[in-house]
């Protein structure tokens, strides 16, 4: 396979997490700019894991996935308090002080010779595990479309059960919920800590496969982007923001012509599409017409 | 089967209720009538758990329920209609049913299954738009799906907000024959009303509500023969 085809497709599935923990959030009504925060914190801790503490690469994605989860729970208890808005800003907040506290954070270890760990904002290099395993990119692409696949089997099981139901019963009325007799805040605890695995198991793969990673990276564009994505695709299904990461890496990146012009291609087209398809193309009512359509088919062919 | 004691509910600093205190008697249908911004909704959202009582108590079967969190209050026996009919418009009617029943944790799939098949047989225009997306029904359609998804949590006592408020007459006379065979079937009813000629027809008891307190606690024979009632909500005697 083509490596530079091979790259951009590695680029896409890793955004795709980040994406879907936007999203997740979505559906319960919030809009969060910070969930760079997790995707950076996983992204230190499992290179720390395996660069500096010789974990091996799973334990290692697990621990960022884990330390991302823990530290969205405890920045959800205070701010989902707040409402629209100031949720949003707080999340920024955060995942500035995250990117600000990784410019100042130095923790280094002498191996073979050579001092190895987080630089303050030199960043961080040598993470090289996957390279030193000698796993090929094109192995690795399969590594991430792996788990990308078990995150969206985790999103069609989601949307199917009980919780996912509630989380967009939330996302459309918080107080008509708690009036079902169900705990919203505490859901939207719930909510906000599976984002920030899923934005943390992004984190992890992101760091092993660039092998370095440095604070301005994790800046506020990203967590616009991953906030977009959802917009574009569609807050219908797990698909629309996959479609989002498609269009905006996959198709603008791709073509040269506009490559200089990007980001204003992206930032018009969110706009457009805020206007005239609010909940992005793969809305709530496109999906169940689809849905239906496809049950149609399915009944015709018996 | 509700008592509600001396209740102070406020938002800030501006008291909403200011000690209201009456109380919803076993197999009957009480009425609360009031004007706008008297309170009502606030009461309604005081005894659901949504707003915790500053100062009082709300009893149920003779347990406090005070300040609990609304779950602890549906798993007790208490739903609630809301005011504007409110429904989930981006989630189909069957989804909307179902939301109901998510309270009751220890019932059996099968058993939400059979309540449901109930209520599209009660209410056989649910059954026609199972698929389709709440926001698309007509205001009486929604009205009924919101009575239904309360209904779903098995409620011992129904409130319910002004159900007759901004529709059709016609709809209204069907809304209030759905009060009479809920009642019929058992059920317990505490209903908001501004329509005093309907609610007449049903209630069996009457408060009203004024600017956060009761000033009028009677039976429909009393109301009717109530001076201050029958020029503000029945319009029946003439100013002389």
């Amino acid at each position: 396979m083509d490596p530079y085809l091979v790259s951009v497709l590695s680029n896409i599935g890793m955004i795709s997490f980040i994406a879907l923990s936007a999203y997740l959030l979505l559906l319960t009504g919030e809009i969060s700019f910070g969930q760079q925060a997790y995707f950076a914190i996983s992204a230190y801790g499992s290179g720390i894991a395996t660069a500096m503490w010789g974990w091996p690469f799973w334990a290692g994605l697990l621990w960022g996935a884990t330390l991302a989860g823990l530290a969205a729970t405890l920045v959800a208890i205070p701010t989902l308090r707040l409402r629209g808005l100031y949720f949003s800003i707080a999340t920024l907040a955060f995942a500035e002080m995250v990117r600000l506290v990784f410019e100042i954070f130095t923790y280094q270890v002498e191996i073979d010779g050579e001092l190895v760990g987080p630089d303050g904002s030199d960043g961080f290099r040598d993470i090289r595990y996957i390279y030193d395993s000698n796993v090929t990119a094109f192995e690795y692409m399969l590594v991430i479309y792996g788990l990308l696949a078990l995150v969206l089997i985790g999103f069609f099981v989601l949307e199917r059960a009980r919780l996912g139901s509630v989380f967009r019963m939330i996302g459309e009325d918080p107080m008509l919920t708690e009036m079902q007799g169900l705990n919203a805040t505490a859901y939207k605890v719930l909510a906000a800590a599976m984002a920030g695995v899923i934005a943390g198991i992004g984190g992890g793969l992101y760091a092993h496969l660039t092998t370095y990673v440095e604070p301005k990276i994790f800046n506020v564009m990203l967590g616009v982007h991953s906030l977009a994505y959802g917009l574009i695709g569609g807050l219908g299904t797990a698909l629309g923001p996959l479609l989002g990461v498609g269009i905006d890496i996959g198709f603008l990146e791709s073509i040269r012509a506009i490559s200089g012009y990007r980001m204003i291609v992206f930032g018009g087209l969110v706009a457009v599409l805020l206007i005239i398809r609010p909940r992005g193309i793969l809305d709530e009512a496109t999906v169940h017409w689809l849905r239906r359509r496809w049950r149609r088919w399915i009944h015709a062919q018996d | 089967m509700l008592e509600v004691q001396d209740v102070v509910t406020a938002y800030g600093k501006i008291e909403a209720l200011k000690g209201v205190t009456l109380r919803v008697g076993e197999g009957q249908i009480t009425c609360l009538l009031g004007p706008n911004g008297a309170g009502k909704t606030t009461l309604m959202l005081t005894i659901t758990g949504i707003l915790k009582p500053r100062r009082g108590s709300v009893r149920f079967h003779d347990k406090d329920i005070t300040g609990q969190a609304p779950g602890g209050i549906v798993r007790a026996g208490i739903a609630l209609v809301p005011e504007n009919r409110l429904v989930f418009p981006e989630m189909t009617v069957a989804e909307n049913l179902r939301a109901g029943a998510y309270s009751r944790t220890g019932s059996a799939a099968s058993e939400i299954a059979n309540d449901m098949e109930a209520m599209y047989n009660r209410f056989p225009r649910l059954r026609e738009r199972s698929t389709q997306m709440a926001g698309t029904l007509s205001g009486g359609e929604q009205q009924m799906l919101s009575v239904a998804r309360a209904l779903m949590a098995r409620p011992k006592l129904l409130l319910m907000d002004e159900p007759s408020l901004g529709l059709a007459p016609m709809i209204v006379e069907e809304i209030f024959q759905i009060v009479r065979d809920l009642h019929k079937d058992g059920t317990s009813i505490f209903l908001v009303e501004q329509n005093a000629h309907m609610a007449l027809q049903v209630a069996h008891h009457f408060y009203l509500l004024e600017q956060g307190r009761v000033t009028f606690d009677g039976t429909p024979g009393e109301m009717a023969e109530d001076e201050v009632i029958q020029r503000a909500y029945l319009g029946t005697r003439q100013t002389a």
